[in-house]
């Protein structure tokens, strides 16, 4: 129903939309306020690991505690990072993740491209068998694939980590691929096929371009997948100078009766998320923006 | 120790991509020289990766690990034949496992649905186009983009029972319930809450953003023909927007299920003491890898399996009712 319709109906033109810019307004207000109280209360945990990152031991533990450290005690960074090997672990992360991730990316939107596009016989059933597997528990399989591994004489090397990786390891982002897939118009590709392009050509020149910010979303979540694993570290690397920045903090977490050094602990665990904190912000734009401009629509 | 520990492992790395791109190559070939169709030999040869990979680590080693849980295997000694011993211990343990179940399934039924339907009501507040939007929009998503790690220490940092920060704030409170301090990762009555508390708080972004891709993806088109109809913000929300979002709405809920079931790493970190309780994966872990008795940790597993199996079913079922898929009605 237009305004003036409207308007012609409730009475005089003005007083309609003045109702209704009002009414807007109000609602516009009350949402601000309840994103506003959420939004500070969702920083608080936040705001407390920075700050409590930055204080002494002792006054961590102060009653009442001090919101802001003063001074900041800069040099807790410092000392908890050189408590333990972390520059190692912070390489070996590393490794890991840009393997890890450059294998996964290509392997599952090639197979996200075939679940999508191709018909042949026994696709459904086999993308049934797919979408199951996400459903499996790692643990399920994990006691064997730890055998296959101690078998081929690889454990306690990162091999376990990142060669699965080859064979589109998250059926998650398969499934995510292949709906973004489903969701750009076959003309182009069909354009394509007609002038004789190939399954890699179609593929490289006419579908890539156009699903790269759902690589990019996916590449931000295998990132995270890589950067933040801990079961896979945990049982497979034994020596202590192959251990990841997870498996790290385990370690300097200590053991079940150790005190936990909290500043410490606080500060390594603001480390740990800065390259995830960069990432967002830097692919944030792509990431929440650019999945919206999938498709023919732009 | 230098480059040395990498060069192995880069080396096998390459080596795997070959095989695996010359495995879908001999898959084309060998699907043309039996004349089937181009359309089937590409789609088989673009789909072998994951089709060798479940092969190898997935469908062989689901196989394994049932055949595992009806033996007693401490991985130095041969799997001794034990029937069905490891599950009859699990269903008279009332010590560990049923504990283990119960907190487990406890968790993900809270925390699930509190967390879709919390995230998809901040996603549509926070979809408006009004100035200063998106600097909420990161707010909102920055609890998600910390990692599990850090979230775990920074909770049981705060739920720390003498100088956390949430039993100094709300100590008044606690004192007027009854409750003193609340030594949440240590008492059962507490780490139910303390769980979904973390979870909630930092699950919250990565729904956020996706709800929030798949609203802004609704074409503006629908709206429009909708307010031509007269529809309000409500008929709107569920006559354009949810229809639209569906299929995003039951990829979050099975993602959210599943995910919650296997909580694993935060609780690792957060660390309950084990009369607080322990969750599934937590029991795999160390009936397997520290007590070395793999045959009880592949029949938990497995137990955890079924229970993740049926909730999905169960909810793939319910979907035809609520999702639409546009592409698919269009063929």
């Amino acid at each position: 129903m237009s305004g003036q319709a409207q308007a012609a109906i409730l009475g005089s033109p003005s007083r309609a939309r003045r109702r209704r810019r009002t009414a807007k307004l109000a609602v516009r207000l009350v949402s601000y306020l309840v994103v506003t109280a959420g939004a500070a209360v969702l920083l608080v945990p936040f705001f407390w690991m920075v700050s409590s990152s930055l204080k002494e031991l002792k006054d961590v533990f102060a009653y009442p505690p001090a919101w802001l450290p003063i001074p900041p005690q800069w040099h807790n960074y410092l000392d908890a990072w050189r408590a333990v090997p972390f520059g190692r672990y912070l390489a070996n992360t590393i490794f890991v993740t840009v393997l890890g991730m450059f294998a996964e990316l290509t392997s599952c939107t090639l197979v996200a491209y075939g679940f999508a596009r191709y018909s042949f016989p026994g696709r459904n059933a086999l993308f049934f068998i797919l979408l199951s597997t996400m459903m499996l528990p790692y643990h399920v399989t994990l006691i064997p694939t730890y055998m296959i591994w101690r078998n081929l004489g690889l454990l306690n090397t990162f091999d376990p980590l990142v060669l699965p990786a080859w064979t589109a390891w998250g059926p998650f982002y398969v499934f995510l691929l292949r709906q973004f897939f489903l969701g750009i118009p076959r003309d182009l590709e069909e354009a394509a096929r007609i002038d004789g392009a190939n399954v890699l050509q179609t593929f490289g020149h006419v579908m890539l371009p156009q699903i790269k910010p759902a690589i990019l979303a996916v590449a931000v979540f295998a990132f995270r997948g890589y950067w933040n694993n801990f079961l896979g570290p945990l049982i497979y690397l034994n020596d202590m100078g192959k251990y990841t920045l997870t498996l790290g903090m385990y370690l300097f977490m200590g053991g079940v009766n150790e005190a936990p050094q909290w500043h410490w602990l606080m500060a390594m665990s603001t480390v740990l998320a800065l390259p995830m904190l960069v990432t967002f912000f830097l692919a944030q734009r792509y990431f929440i923006e650019g999945i919206s401009l999938t498709g023919l629509k732009g | 120790m230098d480059g040395s520990i990498y060069a192995g492992t880069l080396a096998r790395y390459l080596l795997t991509s070959g095989m695996v791109a010359l495995l879908c190559l001999g898959v084309y070939g060998l699907l043309k020289l039996l004349h089937a169709r181009e359309e089937t030999a590409a789609g088989y040869a673009l789909i072998t990766p994951w089709l060798a990979g479940f092969l190898v680590f997935t469908a062989g080693p689901i196989l394994a690990s049932l055949g595992l849980s009806f033996t007693s295997y401490d991985l130095f000694t041969a799997p001794k034949w034990v029937g069905l011993e490891n599950y009859r211990w699990l269903f008279t343990d009332i010590l560990d496992f049923w504990p283990s179940v119960k907190l487990t399934l406890a968790y993900a039924f809270l925390s699930v649905p509190l967390g879709v339907v919390g995230s998809l009501l901040v996603a549509l507040l926070l979809s408006i186009d009004v100035r200063g939007i998106g600097t909420y929009r990161t707010v909102y998503y920055l609890p998600a983009v910390l990692p599990e790690v850090s979230v775990a220490l920074l909770w049981r940092w705060i739920f720390n029972s003498e100088a956390g920060l949430l039993n100094v704030v709300c100590r008044p409170l606690f004192r007027l319930l009854g409750l003193g301090k609340p030594d949440w990762f240590g008492d059962p009555r507490f780490v139910l809450p303390a769980f979904v508390i973390m979870s909630i708080w930092g699950i919250f972004g990565i729904n956020m953003v996706v709800f929030l891709a798949a609203i802004k993806n609704v074409p503006k088109v629908l709206y429009e023909a909708a307010e031509i109809d007269g529809a309000g913000p409500l008929a709107k929300f569920w006559s354009v927007t949810f229809p639209q979002i569906s299929p995003v709405v039951l990829l979050q809920v099975i993602m959210g299920i599943i995910g919650a079931l296997q909580i694993f790493t935060v609780a690792m970190f957060a660390r309950p003491t084990s009369a607080a309780g322990r969750f599934m994966n937590q029991l795999v872990y160390e009936r397997g890898f520290l007590q070395l008795k793999m045959g009880e940790a592949s029949a938990i597993a497995w137990a955890l399996f079924i229970i993740i199996l049926g909730l999905t079913l169960l909810v793939f079922r319910s979907s035809s009712a609520w999702v639409y898929y546009e592409a698919e009605v269009r063929k």
